[in-house]
């Protein structure tokens, strides 16, 4: 807050771009599902918070203020582009293998068909399941960046799971 | 593929754990808003220059407004000093002896004030002009 003040914008930038870089971009893919456009909206977004620094009041947290930048850009940048890509598409696939760089083959079977069962839950779940993953399973953090109830959050993650556990099992039954 | 609840956990893990942008992402951004740093910074002077063409036009306008104003109040004046001399003039042959006698004793004066007063009405509008000073472009 001192550097918005003192009006040194870009050192502000280069102190909240290591805190909220990984968060913003999880969340921006957690709406895309598409990493170049989540890459872009997470330029947008920082330059949206550059733009508006002089401005923020410091009433609510600076992390709220940022995701909800975020949340709006990512809405907007969804609207723009149809139709949407999935978890599935090879281009993600490729994404997911680089990932890891020596899976197992069984390892890479499961991680496929895993993809591709949280690309089928409902859009609210399938946010809550990625962001909980990748925000190291923090349900808080994970309310803050959408803008919900930890309550709702602990819902859509148990449904989202139990979902995946029984659509899983079924997977192997008939495999 | 086996569905334990930790193995789902850990595929979910491995899945998104190491989601995050490419290598270059911050020098790209830095980049952009250095661009946009010299954008802004260009935008401001440009409104800057607008803002004052419109002050030092507003000024322009209200000098020549207020020159106005003081023509038209010195006319004015010029207009009803004339018309009370051609009152007078007018009424004259029919003014009282009373009057007469007055106007005889007073007339003089009465024309000089008036003469002073027509006078004035301009040079009063002239020195307020002056002493509110100069309109300056900041």
């Amino acid at each position: 807050m001192e550097l918005v003040r003192a009006e040194r914008r870009d050192e502000a930038i280069a102190l909240l771009l290591p805190a909220f870089r990984r968060k913003v971009f999880g969340l921006a893919y957690s709406f895309l599902r598409d990493r170049e456009a989540a890459e872009d909206v997470t330029q947008e977004v920082f330059i949206k918070v550059w733009r508006a620094l002089p401005g923020f009041d410091g009433r609510a947290s600076m992390s709220t203020w940022i995701y909800t930048i975020a949340r709006n850009a990512s809405l907007s940048a969804l609207r723009a582009r149809r139709p949407q890509s999935s978890l599935s598409d090879p281009e993600v696939m490729q994404a997911v293998e680089s990932l890891d760089p020596v899976p197992s083959a069984d390892a890479m079977v499961d991680r496929a068909a895993i993809l591709r069962l949280v690309d089928q839950l409902p859009t609210k779940q399938r946010q809550v399941i990625m962001l909980f993953y990748m925000q190291a399973q923090s349900h808080e953090e994970v309310a803050t960046m959408l803008g919900m109830p930890v309550g709702t959050v602990k819902t859509l993650l148990h449904r989202a799971r139990a979902r995946l556990q029984a659509a899983a099992a079924q997977v192997s039954a008939t495999a | 593929m086996s569905t334990p609840d930790s193995e789902l956990d850990r595929h979910l893990r491995a899945l998104f754990a190491g989601l995050d942008t490419g290598a270059d992402f911050d020098a790209r951004l830095m980049a952009r808003l250095r661009a946009e740093s010299h954008t802004e910074a260009n935008e401001r002077a440009l409104r800057a220059q607008q803002e004052r063409a419109r002050y030092r036009q507003a000024v322009s306008e209200l000098q020549s407004w207020r020159r106005s104003v003081l023509r038209l109040v010195t006319l004015d004046t010029l207009g009803i000093g004339l018309l009370l001399v051609v009152a007078v003039v007018a009424a004259w042959p029919h003014l009282g002896r009373d009057v007469m006698d007055l106007s005889r004793q007073y007339g003089r004066y009465i024309v000089m004030l008036l003469a002073i007063l027509t006078a004035a009405v301009p040079l009063v509008g002239m020195w307020a002009e002056q002493t509110r000073g100069p309109l300056r472009s900041p």
